[in-house]
């Protein structure tokens, strides 16, 4: 099967009633944008083309087989004389898959620069991160990366490439709207779309480019002397990424790209212990904030997996202390980056006494009481660096009181029936406090 | 399958069960009107020329590859509504016709008016709206699209909608076709931020992704914006903004209902990862709790307390809009902010965010009079 891109031809009628049409073909693209989303199978494309137009009615004919583009999306708008330019309609003939025509008006002649604009599925990008710890864990290099990946059935040669960080709101799938078999479907009761194999599931076709691709990557690496610059700027309430110059990524290739590497940023090695949550494991957090303090705080961080490695001190071998995915990161807001369960930090809580307490009686039922429990809860450390734990306890009830004793460090309720311990530990060493819980039941309640 | 559908005239009087001998004399389709008014019917007024003679005249109406409502024809005389009548209207059997009776006082070449209802011809409103880089304004552009799936092709048409002016477009079967009819410069718009307690996850740590704060562009239907000439019709609208740099790109897209004049057209467009609402539960308990003489709890209150820490990452300001729902018959003993009852369950508190800043919502109140 052979691919076909897209093509313009432009028809210039002379004379609405003569039959004489010309077909003039339209150079390619002049220049390409693509907007690239990740919370969303959606790229913004924008490109600029030079028209020859003539006075009077023009047709102009858009052909997109093979592509994954949104009809219904298409837009074209002249660059240069607008106002003498009138765009009548946008036509999808009948029995014609794929194409769309627009009728223009024109009070000039000669070439006019168009932008004409789709949405495209099959294009996406992600976030990834590589985290390097120092030896005393005590900093961590950050290195971030993009990967954008084109499966669009369509070659994007030397685009301005974008990426989109946020969540929007589409109501289709660009994919499905692509494949429809009417740009706006049909009042008719649903028909079978015919659908189309996706253009990235044709092998023979990558494989055809492969060779070429792997002639102009080793190019780009001759004269590439530093690695692209990623721009970024808040816009509305996502975050644009500009891609230093242009990129080709033909369908079916993805690169990925450095986004930023800091060095430096303070972390802390946060425990956290919570039965209910995590089990009797205690759970490994990296946290450090998005802000100035921890060399950051320029942009939000957006979400991706993350692996850390520990850097171990000698001729900087590595070593790998696990993976963790974490989710967009607001400037000034703190991180927690969960590490998985660990065995060398333990939150070890005991029952130590059981005893009920202050009963009521009716017509000689029970009708109130008070339960109290004694809990001792151990902490050790058997790691070589300084840790914090954060032990939470449900209590099951709203009708409680509390009372602690010993090395308990920062107390405090989190909400109704949840309490949280705080406690820091030096490397290789324990603490232990007591609580004694009394819960109310039943009229004892009511205080 | 494309099909024509034509008028014949029947010579012979008298319907019998005889075959039908049609006389076929191919009155042209005149001017044609398109009605789109109605958004569940499409309404299709054709103008055809009748040769009648004086006396009775029959006139086989038929169509094939069509869905048209038999009820819903129509049968207007225009030139001489004195001189010639409409008597009955019969439907042969099996077929997708109908034979007009015509009274006529005189031979004449008569211009008639039909109208039916044509199933599988509409059309869809959709929206396109460019907002600028400060989110202020945007640039509105309304398009209609039509869709002819109806079996009949259109030369040509003069296309009425409820609203704007008609226009002349032809439109063949299964062809769709994009108009502009509506465009609006600088369209003021109210951003704002919406958490519902009752619809998101009050404590976003314990979600594996981010929560998200709906965002949303309000445009007003009236004068001041532009606008208000006629109600804006429901369809897909899609939003972009101004990068700065000579491009755009996408917010979000969202299908708003129809929005009568006056009223605000409401596009959710994606949303706030830049704003974050953790909201607990402090205190749940019963109070005043009334007892029958067994000493089973019959009635009581209870003693709640929420509270929601509300922080915006952003460098901009924020005005989000918090909604708390708080069943039955309730009364509130303190809160920290002000707020407007939408109905006697829902509260909505309208909170001006500023830029990096945190707030800390406290509720506190009572439910009463609860039977367990």
């Amino acid at each position: 099967m052979k691919r076909m891109g897209m093509m313009m031809i432009a028809v210039a009628l002379c004379g609405a009633a003569q039959a004489k049409v010309d077909l003039v073909t339209v150079p390619t693209r002049a220049t390409v944008q693509l907007t690239i989303y990740n919370s969303a199978d959606m790229t913004l494309v924008r490109e600029s083309r030079a028209l020859t137009l003539k006075e009077g009615d023009n047709k102009l004919q858009f052909s997109w087989a093979n592509t994954l583009i949104d009809p219904t999306s298409l837009e074209m708008l002249p660059k240069l004389n607008a106002d003498k330019i009138d765009i009548q309609d946008l036509v999808y003939p009948p029995r014609v898959k794929n194409l769309g025509l627009w009728n223009v008006n024109s009070r000039i002649s000669g070439k006019s620069p168009v932008e004409i604009s789709y949405l495209t599925s099959g294009l996406s990008w992600r976030a990834f991160y590589m985290g390097t710890l120092t030896p005393d864990e005590k900093k961590l290099r950050l290195e971030g990366y993009v990967r954008v990946t084109n499966n669009s059935g369509e070659d994007y040669e030397n685009a301005q490439t974008r990426l989109i960080v946020g969540q929007v709101h589409i109501l289709d799938q660009i994919a499905q709207l692509a494949q429809r078999e009417h740009p706006y479907g049909s009042p008719v009761s649903i028909r079978m779309a015919n659908l189309e194999a996706a253009p990235a599931n044709r092998p023979e076709l990558m494989k055809a480019k492969r060779a070429m691709v792997a002639g102009a990557v080793a190019m780009d690496m001759a004269y590439e002397a530093a690695p692209k610059e990623i721009k970024k700027e808040g816009l509305s309430e996502y975050f644009l990424y500009t891609i230093e110059g242009t990129e080709t990524i033909p369908t079916g290739w993805s690169k990925r790209l450095p986004s930023f590497d800091t060095d430096g940023i303070p972390v802390v090695n946060l425990y956290k212990f919570e039965e209910e949550r995590y089990g009797q494991q205690v759970r490994r957090f990296l946290s450090f904030k998005n802000d100035e303090n921890h060399e950051l705080g320029d942009t939000p961080i957006p979400g991706g997996s993350m692996k850390v490695y520990r850097s171990t001190g000698e001729d900087s071998h590595l070593s790998y202390e696990g993976r963790s995915s974490f989710k967009y990161i607001p400037v000034d807001e703190k991180v927690e980056l969960d590490l998985g369960s660990v065995q060398n930090v333990i939150v070890e809580p005991k029952l130590m006494k059981f005893a009920t307490d202050k009963y009521k009686f009716n017509r000689g039922n029970i009708s109130g009481w008070n339960e109290i429990r004694d809990f001792k809860v151990e902490v050790r450390n058997t790691r070589a660096v300084p840790v914090k734990i954060e032990i939470k306890r449900n209590l099951g009830t709203a009708y409680w009181d509390l009372d602690k004793s010993g090395d308990h460090g920062t107390f405090e309720k989190d909400d109704a029936d949840t309490v949280k311990f705080t406690v820091e530990l030096q490397p290789e060493s324990k603490k232990e406090f007591t609580y004694q819980l009394t819960t109310y039941h039943g009229e004892n309640q009511e205080r | 399958m494309k099909t024509k559908w034509t008028i014949i005239l029947l010579a012979g009087l008298a319907i019998t069960a005889q075959a039908r001998i049609k006389m076929v004399a191919l009155p042209e389709r005149g001017h044609t009107d398109i009605r789109l008014d109605n958004p569940s019917a499409t309404l299709i007024e054709e103008e055809r020329v009748l040769t009648l003679q004086q006396g009775l005249n029959q006139v086989d109406f038929s169509w094939k590859g069509v869905s048209i409502d038999s009820d819903s024809i129509r049968l207007t005389v225009l030139g001489h509504p004195d001189d010639v009548t409409l008597l009955n209207v019969s439907y042969p059997p099996n077929e997708a016709a109908l034979v007009w009776e015509i009274n006529s006082k005189a031979a004449v070449e008569e211009k008639v008016r039909i109208s039916y209802l044509l199933s599988n011809i509409d059309r869809l409103i959709t929206y396109k709206m460019v907002a600028d880089k400060e989110e202020t304004k945007v640039d509105l552009k309304s398009f209609l699209v039509l869709r002819n799936f109806s079996g009949e092709d259109f030369a040509n048409a003069r296309v009425l909608l409820d609203y704007g002016e008609a226009f002349e477009r032809g439109i063949q079967h299964e062809e769709t076709k994009q108009l502009l009819f509506l465009k609006a410069g600088a369209v003021p718009i109210e951003k704002t931020w919406t958490f519902d307690a009752a619809v998101k996850p009050w404590d976003p740590e314990k979600v594996s992704g981010n929560v998200g704060i709906p965002v949303s562009y309000k445009i007003k239907n009236a004068q001041e914006s532009g606008l208000g000439k006629f109600a804006l019709n429901g369809g897909k609208a899609r939003v972009f903004q101004d990068d700065g740099s000579g491009s755009t790109i996408m917010l979000g897209e969202d299908r708003p209902a129809l929005v009568p004049i006056g009223e605000k057209m409401e596009v959710y467009i994606g949303d706030s990862r830049d704003i974050t609402v953790t909201q607990k539960k402090m205190t749940d308990t019963r109070i005043n709790i009334r007892r029958n003489n067994k000493n089973q709890i019959v009635l009581y209150d209870t003693d709640e307390l929420i509270t929601a820490k509300i922080e915006n990452f952003k460098d901009k300001p924020a005005k989000l809009t918090l909604i708390q729902h708080i069943p039955g018959q309730w009364d509130m003993e303190k809160c920290n902010m002000e707020y407007k009852l939408e109905d006697a369950s829902t509260l909505k508190f309208e909170i001006e965010l500023p830029p990096n800043g945190k707030k800390d919502f406290e509720m506190h109140y009572h439910r009463r009079n609860i039977r367990p």
